[in-house]
């Protein structure tokens, strides 16, 4: 039984959308990419799965630090897992540790051959794709720095569409002066320099503002400078509609103007909208990495995909696995979303030859 | 980094990646005749000028002292100027007014630096990372790295100290002679008196004279210049001059210190025909000027290319081409300084050929980038050279701001220099090669302490530091809490991209003893920023000392640049620790005051114990040396450089034959090597 019917022109959307298989995949594959990042810290973390000690079972993965000294290694900092496994080992005791298939965290610095530097990848040292230039292993510094990049885009995306979305459509309601004022400021507004806002607001920003407030700020400003694209097509989306009769039925029967607008108008802009979806996150993704990569983005050490193409570049003959790594997993990310993008607006394309076949 | 004590010392800028490069200055373009306006104004400047040679008296440093501290008022000083207490500054007697007896010297006894094959010749190709905000030397905007080469690498000074020896004579250091034709020190009215070299040439062609170093009191004293850490320094260190003829004057300096003398012939004269136009629209108006040099390099006209690069050029029969100590430096015609922003651009660049050399002194590209095997070493197109040199240390290290809540417990700040792992950072990141700093003055021989020891990491200490400040309970993340529910957090800021790093390593490893640090790295200009306007919880990074004989401490630690009168948090000072300790105020002034080498000794041991032992500043790492890759068409003198250099380029001793370049490119191509050359030169290795 299914919960809800989609109606029948969505549902052949989105049968459309599913027929167009390199589209559908790749969403597939993102969801599926999604869905694992959210699991990410059994699979890629330094801190054990199940720890077996004297008997008793420890699931270090999600809740406070377990110090050493709970294992008999002597120290009140976190346990190093690793070396607690060879310990057991060694010991040959019933105690036993299950790791998870990449047992470092993104952080952690792992020496090679003595020093902090660049590892080759090497599937004996589990470091699939090498370490960075600190000795970080790079697949935990990807895959969450992509984490982090996904859910930046869709809070992003989320946010400059509600602000898009409603002052676009109030100005294409409206009309009139309201839309003649509303469309100057915007024009001013976005003739500021973003990357100069950006640069402007971190060096005022206190140093006491932890990471995820930082976080919070930068996702502020961009929106902020992203916005403006959005309205544009509502508010021409909103004019068309506006002349249409249903509208006119709907206001004679004394709807109110956020229904109007919202039930009537806003779902059959709605296929335009969609389409710009995907293109919006690669946006996004993009951006996030630009900025990383020009050192305005996230502040050290947090992971992310830009300050490791930044590394790459910096290593380009000393640790080119660095920059390779980087550089696909990146365009894979990108490839992915906009085969979706296309995917989707070829689904809600009513003329059904198109270009994207 | 600047030279001798007669300049404010800046933030390091890029010690490590900086240039290989020497300095150079600017030519007068104001030989077009004025407009009326103009030239009314530089009448009314003269008139001002000779006024003030009249009325300035010279006020004693005791005075100073009272004035900062609020013991006298500014106007009851006024008064006892008005009433003649005091003497005057600019003094105008003839030359039969000359002592007898004194021992005039002109350094010529002492051994010559660079190297007698050096030719003249060539163009050297060099990148800086940022383009000037101005070609100025002094004012707003004009303290950064670029001065460097417009005035520190390449001004004349009256003498200078021999960049070989650090030790003293009976007059203080060792000096050669620069823009004077002898010297004599008399060291009981620490005056110094100068006969000028009479064919010394400013590079607009006019003769410097004794004129010029009386306009450099005025200059240096004006506000007009809006540098008031100059201001108060050309103030108090001096007492007056005397001229006595065109060539001859004398400079009297404020306090006996052992190396007085130092402050008199460091100086370096102002053109006064150039300024003649100075007002308060100073630095606009002389923003994009070139001053006139009495050194080898001048930016001629067209050769700055705004944001990209700038050529200096070596003058034509400059006047002190023949001088000894002189002769054998300033070998290039032509110095081309490009912008590149990025340093690892500009390594590339210079394994190209583009750029003559590279600093190596990071280990990543001593090792990696670069390493012995690598194919332009081991063909010997690029040789690489280590140079141990003998200087002050900047102090790289954590400067803790003891003006913010819990920093001002003494118990964290032990705390935080235990949970501080740079033992690891030298082992594992510098792999060994540079040495952990103990303190804040290193490398100034006999009045560096050698008792004091940087506290090691150790997590067990710093736990129970912290838990003497209340912090005795680790959250859920592993960072330590009071009773409070405080964490124990701080923020680690630093203006140097390239120790990011570093510091990330630290930051690890501190989250071992519960102390979480939140590494921000800003631009090196907001960085700096930052912590001088003490905004900054913890800061790294290193002063740019120069090669003085004793260090500083007024500057530093000192409670007047810490807080206001009103108790304010005072802005714009070096005091990053909002230092303000009684003992050490005492100390320090004191220290200031004395002329006896013993006594400060003494007390600058005692100084830099109290600062350990208020654990205020986490000493991180020093270089003892600096390693160079440089293509084999430049050339060193065979021992490679000069002991307190602090960049191969500093004493412009390298030289170039422009056909060997040629030579050296073709076989490259065509595959003939030569032979490798990876030196060490240690014949300055010291244990600081």
């Amino acid at each position: 039984m299914r919960l809800f019917k989609f109606n029948p022109l969505t549902a052949k959307k989105v049968a459309r959308f599913k027929q167009i298989r390199r589209g559908y995949y790749s969403f597939l594959a993102i969801l599926a990419l999604v869905a694992f990042s959210f699991f990410a810290e059994l699979f890629i973390n330094s801190r054990a799965i199940v720890v077996s000690y004297e008997g008793e079972l420890y699931f270090p993965t999600y809740g406070a630090v377990i110090p050493g000294d709970t294992f008999g290694l002597g120290y009140s900092y976190e346990t190093n897992y690793r070396e607690l496994k060879e310990r057991f080992e060694e010991e040959g005791s019933d105690n036993w540790v299950l790791l998870p298939i990449i047992p470092y965290n993104p952080y952690e610095n792992n020496e090679y051959e003595g020093v902090f530097k660049p590892a080759p990848p090497s599937f004996s040292e589990g470091h699939w794709l090498g370490t960075d230039t600190t000795g970080r292993d790079i697949v935990a510094r990807l895959f969450y720095g992509f984490r982090i990049a996904i859910f930046f885009s869709f809070a992003f995306l989320i946010l400059t569409y509600l602000i898009g979305i409603a002052i676009g459509c109030l100005m294409g309601y409206f009309g009139g002066l309201f839309d003649l004022i509303g469309q100057r400021l915007i024009e001013i507004w976005s003739n500021l320099p973003f990357l100069y806002v950006v640069i402007i607001v971190f060096s005022v920003v206190p140093s006491s503002v932890p990471v995820s407030a930082r976080i919070i700020i930068l996702l502020t400003v961009m929106v902020m400078f992203s916005w403006m694209g959005m309205t544009y097509y509502m508010r021409t989306g909103a004019y068309k509609e506006k002349a249409r009769d249903y509208v006119a039925a709907a206001e004679a029967i004394g709807a109110s103007t956020t229904r109007v607008i919202f039930r009537h108008i806003l779902p059959n802009t709605l296929a335009t909208l969609v389409t710009f979806m995907p293109f919006t996150i690669v946006g996004a993704i993009t951006a996030v990495t630009a900025l990383d990569y020009l050192g305005f983005g996230l502040p050290p050490p947090t992971p992310s995909l830009g300050e490791l193409l930044k590394q790459g570049t910096d290593n380009l003959t000393t640790a080119p696995w660095i920059v390779v790594s980087s550089f696909f997993t990146l365009v894979t990310i990108l490839t992915l979303v906009a085969f979706v993008g296309e995917a989707i607006r070829e689904a809600f394309d009513p003329k059904k030859f198109t270009v994207y076949r | 980094m600047k030279h001798f004590n007669l300049l404010k010392f800046t933030p390091l800028p890029i010690l490590l990646l900086g240039g290989l490069l020497a300095g150079c200055s600017s030519k007068d373009e104001s030989a077009t005749p004025a407009d009326p306006e103009t030239q009314a104004r530089i009448e009314a400047m003269k008139a001002e000028v000779q006024e003030y040679y009249q009325t300035k008296v010279s006020l004693p440093p005791e005075l100073f002292e009272d004035l900062e501290a609020g013991r006298v008022t500014q106007e009851e000083v006024d008064k006892r100027i008005a009433a003649g207490e005091f003497p005057k500054f600019f003094n105008f007697k003839t030359p039969a007014d000359l002592p007898d007896g004194l021992n005039w010297k002109d350094g010529s006894d002492l051994p010559e630096i660079g190297s007698p094959k050096a030719v003249k010749g060539g163009t050297s190709y060099s990148s800086i990372q940022d383009f000037p905000r101005t070609l100025r030397t002094i004012g707003p905007d004009a303290n950064g790295s670029f001065r460097t080469y417009l005035l520190d690498y390449n001004a004349l000074q009256i003498a200078r100290q021999h960049p070989n020896s650090t030790e003293l004579g009976e007059d203080g250091p060792l000096f050669f002679a620069e823009l004077a034709e002898e010297w004599a020190v008399d060291k009981e009215n620490q005056t110094v008196y100068v006969k000028l070299d009479p064919s010394a040439r400013w590079s607009d062609g006019k003769a410097v004279t004794a004129d010029d170093f009386l306009f450099m009191f005025f200059f240096m004293q004006s506000s007009y210049i809006k540098a008031p850490w100059y201001n108060n320094f050309y103030n108090r260190s001096y007492r007056g001059i005397t001229k006595y003829d065109d060539q001859t004057f004398s400079i009297q300096v404020s306090i006996a210190k052992p190396d007085f003398a130092t402050y008199a012939l460091g100086l370096s004269p102002r053109p006064e025909h150039f300024y003649g136009e100075l007002g308060d629209d100073f630095p606009e108006r002389y923003q994009w000027r070139f001053e006139p040099t009495t050194g080898a390099y001048v930016i001629e006209e067209g050769d700055v290319r705004k944001g990209e690069s700038i050529v200096f050029t070596r003058q034509k029969d400059w006047w002190a081409q023949d001088k000894r100590n002189i002769r054998y430096r300033y070998n290039y015609d032509k110095r081309r300084l490009q912008v590149v922003r990025d340093v690892e651009k500009a390594f590339e660049m210079f394994k190209k050929g583009e750029l003559d050399a590279a600093s190596l002194s990071l280990p990543k590209y001593w090792y990696d980038k670069l390493p012995d095997d690598d194919k332009l070493v081991e063909g010997g197109y690029i040789k690489k050279a280590v140079f141990y040199n003998q200087r002050p240390r900047p102090p790289y290290g954590m400067w803790i701001n003891t003006a913010k809540p819990l920093l001002n417990d003494r118990n964290i700040r032990i705390g935080i220099q235990h949970a501080s792992n740079w033992e690891l950072v030298i082992d594992k990141y510098f792999r060994g090669d540079y040495e952990r700093l103990n303190h804040t003055a290193v490398g100034y021989g006999e009045f560096t302490n050698p008792d004091i020891k940087a506290r090691p990491f150790s997590i067990e200490k710093a736990l129970e530091s912290f838990a003497k400040a209340g912090f005795d309970k680790r959250g859920s993340d592993g960072i330590l809490e009071n009773s409070k529910g405080e964490k124990l957090s701080f923020s680690l800021t630093t203006g140097y991209q390239t120790f990011q790093e570093p510091l990330t390593i630290i930051k690890e490893e501190a989250a071992k003893a519960g102390l979480d640090l939140r590494l921000q790295v800003l631009d090196s200009t907001a960085g700096y920023k930052r912590a001088i306007e003490k905004q900054h919880d913890i800061h790294f990074m290193a002063w740019g000392y120069g090669a003085e004989m004793y260090p500083r401490y007024w500057e530093t630690f000192h409670s007047l640049n810490a807080y206001n009168p009103d108790g304010s948090i005072k802005v714009q000072t070096n005091n990053l620790n909002s230092m303000a300790v009684p003992e050490l105020d005492a100390m320090i002034e004191k220290y200031r005051n004395s002329s006896d080498t013993g006594e400060m000794i003494k007390l600058a041991h005692q100084m830099e114990q109290l600062i350990h032992d208020e654990a205020v500043f986490v000493p991180a790492f020093y270089i003892p040396f600096y390693r160079a890759g440089y293509w084999s068409w430049r050339e060193y003198p065979e021992d490679f450089n000069v002991m307190t250099s602090d960049s191969p380029s500093e004493f412009s001793l390298s030289w170039m034959d422009p056909k060997k370049k040629r030579e050296i490119l073709d076989a490259l191509k065509k595959g003939k090597t030569f032979e490798k050359s990876v030196k060490v030169y240690d014949q300055y290795k010291s244990a600081d």
